[in-house]
């Protein structure tokens, strides 16, 4: 018998997931200089001990106990030191009546330790929680939450004395109850000074209707069985909910144009000024399909534009498995770039801003392919070590437990990354230079960036998967300037969001952007963060304010808090209780 | 198609199964006159006179191998394979089968059975290797590999398999390593020198990766690789008016090589010359209408030029594309390796 030459057809076994491969682009040898930061987790002593509950922490058997959750730093009582919401979720099994875990709210005592006010404040509901955001809906100067689930969302309505009350259904963001809600942001798309909202859906989630692991091709990772997903599942949505003004939102997704993509599984939101037009547009990371650029057409809808402006994929048109979004200039052009994190054996992707809404992915160029091993999640462009430029900071952590009774080099808890930006759109990875808090090893999902000890530079919170969150102080030793920033909108809504601001020094400009949700799916401390290197004085500050009109500001000095009202001109220093 | 009848006579004492060797027989010369109805019929006939009959089973199999027919093959080649366990072409046959119904996983089953009969089948190692990279078994792929190259270190090809194998296993310093032992076994050798310097700009090596490249552009001019990916590095490196004329002499070289006329399109579109990227677009258009990367590419120049209505329309044929055909900008994604 001889058997004639039959060509190898090309043929991908099925996985959940959009990954590449790609393996880690050579690190180039470090700067040499000395890295002033060293992050100490310090959750346990501060008081932030919750236990998160993401489904079974051995086993994922659907792909609802794989992505966690986000978390936030948020003022809410307005004594201008960051508190810690942290949403929680839920198990497969469910728990007896009353034993179920709750998203939990602790307030920010001072001098580094937090109390659980949970209860006394009305933040704390039981279900399968997913995302945070958070904006003053109703222009009262108190932060309000919204939070999605799994099934109905919750819209906590701050009322000032420490309390929350929960108004979803009343006021129409509940939701139909039947989505998998993950990312949402506040933004103002229409000029009208109030907050409206969107709330980004991962997917039609149906238990009942998800095969079990291995029974399918997208239910297998490297050849071992494990939940089914993304792929093959039903596809999120977008839903955009207007601001009628009285308490109550109208979904205007259709006519607003946000129900013409289809097919994504939709994760972190962001609603920035993307293309400099004065309007306020949103990116969503999206997990293994197209991401999101919906252009605001500054006439109530938008256009979904990603494709075409290079934000969607890859340089290579590469579908990727979006988690995580930082907006942020990392190359000082005075442009936002956005930072996007993506799923293991792939590269984040940096979106370079080019100018008027068009993008260029430089993450190579950028020194930023280094590591690729990890399921990257939350992320921020943050100045780590108050130089002026900003730095990366990224949480990890694999979405499959089982991974870790497999012999190779993956596994569930990962270290966190810290890239320190060298200037001229140039990044070292200089994790294992900032301290036990960036080596500890968790699986991580959402992380939020602020102040919380009001000391002068940026910390973060963290999720992390069946354990409590981690409180990762920057012990910052150098002696390099800084100053806050605290927008108040007046003729815009009040929380400022969709603002940017602009701040000159004598050696440098620098802008960053006040947003309602990035990492991912958490908030971050609505103060802007400058570092200000050897600068001590800002000499000029400009705001873009979200209603597109712009207001400079006088100079101020630097390690001070400033708050700029809309339409005062005043630069005011604010005190930073510790 | 050649059709060589398998003996396997012994124990035929039932007269039904004299009927079916004669039938199957006939249905063999029916094959090789290539009246390939006819031969099938009596094939056919045949196991309908003796489902055991191995030769009928497995020449009716093979003819539906070859026919695309993988659905009615399979339980042919099985009811073989139970039949005549040591027979290596039906488990080969199987494979092949399997993975043309697009379960992978039986065929590497099949094709291990395969291998244990003929340890020291190059070809099947070969095939095996590629399979198990594509199912992402990468350590069994260079396992395999690894084991066809100490068989036979005269062929360049079987280090060719075991270096895209490692990197596939993301064992670069092993892929690396071998690539530095071919182009120390071929110097003169386009593909091996094309290899290590691949592996040496993955390392950083740029300015040695170069000069292995500039060496197999120089000792093959009609091989295209080196000339992608010399310019590929020089548009990653913001030099597109450098690449150009790398990437235009990729193209001279295998006028369907789209992944270099998809990087020429970008080298054109860094440049700002929307007129010359679109031509190429269209041309790569022409030349693979099932790809979405140059649809794609074409909607973001339309779009940087003010014409949103035809970027939507190109975004939209690109998405299409895609979801049509996802697998192949996994292809655009990887280095282009030829097939091996």
């Amino acid at each position: 018998m001889m058997l004639t030459a039959i060509a190898v057809g090309v043929l991908c076994l099925g996985q959940g997931v959009s990954t590449r491969n790609a393996s880690p682009e050579p690190k180039v040898a470090l700067s040499g200089r000395p890295f002033p930061v060293t992050f100490m987790d310090i959750a346990q002593q501060a008081g932030l001990r919750m236990e998160f509950t993401s489904g079974n922490e051995e086993t994922k058997k659907y792909i609802i106990e794989a992505n966690g959750t986000g978390v936030a730093f948020l003022d809410y009582d307005g004594d201008g030191r960051q508190d810690a919401f942290l949403v929680n979720g839920w198990r497969l099994e469910g728990f007896p009546d009353g034993e179920g875990p709750t998203s939990r709210l602790y307030r920010n005592e001072g001098h580094g330790k937090f109390r659980d006010v949970t209860r006394e404040s009305g933040a704390g509901h039981s279900g399968w929680g997913s995302g945070v955001c958070a904006g003053d809906v109703n222009n009262d100067g108190l932060e309000d939450m919204y939070v999605t689930y799994w099934g109905k969302n919750a819209l906590y309505r701050n009322e000032g004395k420490g309390r929350f009350t929960e108004i979803a259904d009343k006021a129409g963001v509940a939701g139909d109850g039947k989505d998998w809600s993950s990312g949402c942001t506040f933004l103002d798309y229409d000029h009208d000074g109030l907050l409206d909202l969107l709330v980004t859906s991962y997917q039609a989630f149906d238990l009942h209707k998800t095969p079990a692991p291995g029974k399918g091709s997208n239910c297998e990772w490297k050849g071992m069985p494990v939940f089914c997903g993304p792929r093959g599942l039903p596809f999120g949505k977008v839903t955009l909910y207007h601001n009628r003004g009285d308490g109550t939102f109208e979904d205007v997704s259709l006519r607003a144009g946000m129900r013409i993509p289809e097919g994504f599984y939709a994760f972190t939101a962001v609603a920035s000024d993307l293309n400099d037009d004065g309007w306020t547009d949103i990116y969503v990371a999206c997990d293994s399909t197209p991401s999101l650029f919906f252009r605001n057409n500054k006439d109530g809808t938008f256009a979904e534009i990603g494709a075409e402006t290079g934000v969607a994929f890859n340089e290579h048109g590469f579908e990727q498995g979006g988690m995580g979004v930082a907006l942020g200039d990392y190359d000082g052009d005075g442009k936002l770039d956005i930072l996007k994190t993506n799923f293991a054996g792939d590269y984040p992707n940096l979106f370079r801003n080019l100018g008027r809404g068009f993008f260029e992915d430089s993450v190579l160029k950028a020194h930023l392919g280094v590591n690729p091993q990890f399921v990257g999640w939350g992320v921020g462009l943050v100045d780590l070590d108050n130089d002026g430029l900003k730095d990366i900071f990224q949480v990890n952590g694999h979405v499959y437990p089982e991974l870790d009774r497999r012999e190779g080099k993956e596994r569930y808890r990962n270290p966190r990354l810290v890239y320190r930006n060298l200037g001229k759109g140039l990044f070292e990875d200089v994790s294992a230079l900032s301290g036990p808090g960036v080596a500890e090893k968790k699986s991580s999902r959402g992380a939020s960036f602020g102040d919380f000890d009001n000391d002068g530079d940026i910390d973060v919170l963290v999720m992390n998967m069946g354990e409590p969150p981690s409180l990762l102080r920057n012990d910052l030793n150098n002696h390099s300037h800084w100053i806050k920033v605290e927008l108040q909108g007046t003729k815009s809504n009040r929380s400022a969001i969709g603002a940017t601001v602009t701040i000159e020094t004598s050696k440098s400009r620098q802008i960053d952007a006040v947003l309602s949700q990035s990492s991912y799916i958490s908030h971050n401390d609505s103060r802007l963060h400058f570092g200000l290197g050897d600068e001590s004085v800002v000499r000029s500050i400009a705001v873009r304010w979200p209603n597109g009109q712009t207001e400079n500001f006088p100079s101020a000095p630097a390690e001070v808090l400033v708050r700029l009202t809309e339409g005062s001109g005043k630069t005011v220093s604010m005190p930073l209780p510790r | 198609m050649r059709i060589t009848l398998l003996v396997c006579v012994l124990g035929l004492a039932r007269a039904d199964a004299q009927d079916a060797a004669a039938l199957s027989e006939q249905a063999q010369t029916f094959a090789e006159q290539k009246r390939l109805d006819e031969a099938e019929k009596l094939w056919s006939q045949a196991i309908h006179l003796s489902p055991d009959y191995f030769p009928a089973l497995f020449n009716l199999g093979y003819l539906y191998v070859e026919e695309g027919k993988a659905s009615d093959a399979e339980p042919l080649l099985r009811r073989a394979a139970e039949l005549s366990p040591h027979n290596f072409n039906t488990y080969y046959l199987l494979g092949v089968t399997c993975r043309s119904l697009g379960r992978s996983e039986d065929a590497l089953r099949a094709w291990r059975s395969a291998l244990r009969l003929q340890p020291n089948n190059l070809r099947l190692m070969q095939i095996m290797s590629v399979e198990y990279s594509k199912g992402r078994y990468f350590r069994e792929a260079a396992e395999l590999a690894t084991r066809a190259l100490n068989q036979k270190d005269r062929d360049p090809n079987l280090y060719f398999l075991a270096i895209k194998a490692y990197q596939d296993a993301g064992d670069d310093a092993t892929a690396r390593e071998l690539a530095k032992q071919t182009v120390a076994r071929f110097p003169d050798s386009a593909r091996a020198n094309f290899e290590y310097a691949f592996h040496l700009q993955k390392d950083g090596e740029l300015s040695n990766a170069l000069m292995y490249l500039k060496k197999a552009m120089k000792t093959d001019a009609h091989y295209e690789e080196p000339f992608f990916f010399y310019g590929n590095l020089l548009v990653d490196q913001d030099q597109s008016a450098e690449a150009i004329p790398y990437l235009k002499k990729a193209i001279e070289n295998r006028n369907d090589y789209v992944p270099a006329r998809v990087v020429l399109a970008r080298a054109l579109m860094k440049l700002e010359k929307w007129d010359e990227a679109i031509a190429e677009l269209k041309e790569t258009m022409q030349l693979d209408p099932s790809h979405p990367q140059p649809h794609l590419l074409l909607s973001q120049i339309y779009f940087r030029v003010g014409e949103e209505a035809k970027a939507k329309d190109e975004k939209q044929i690109s998405f299409k594309l895609r979801r049509e055909n996802p697998s192949i900008l996994e292809a655009l994604q990887s280095r282009p390796f030829p097939q091996n």
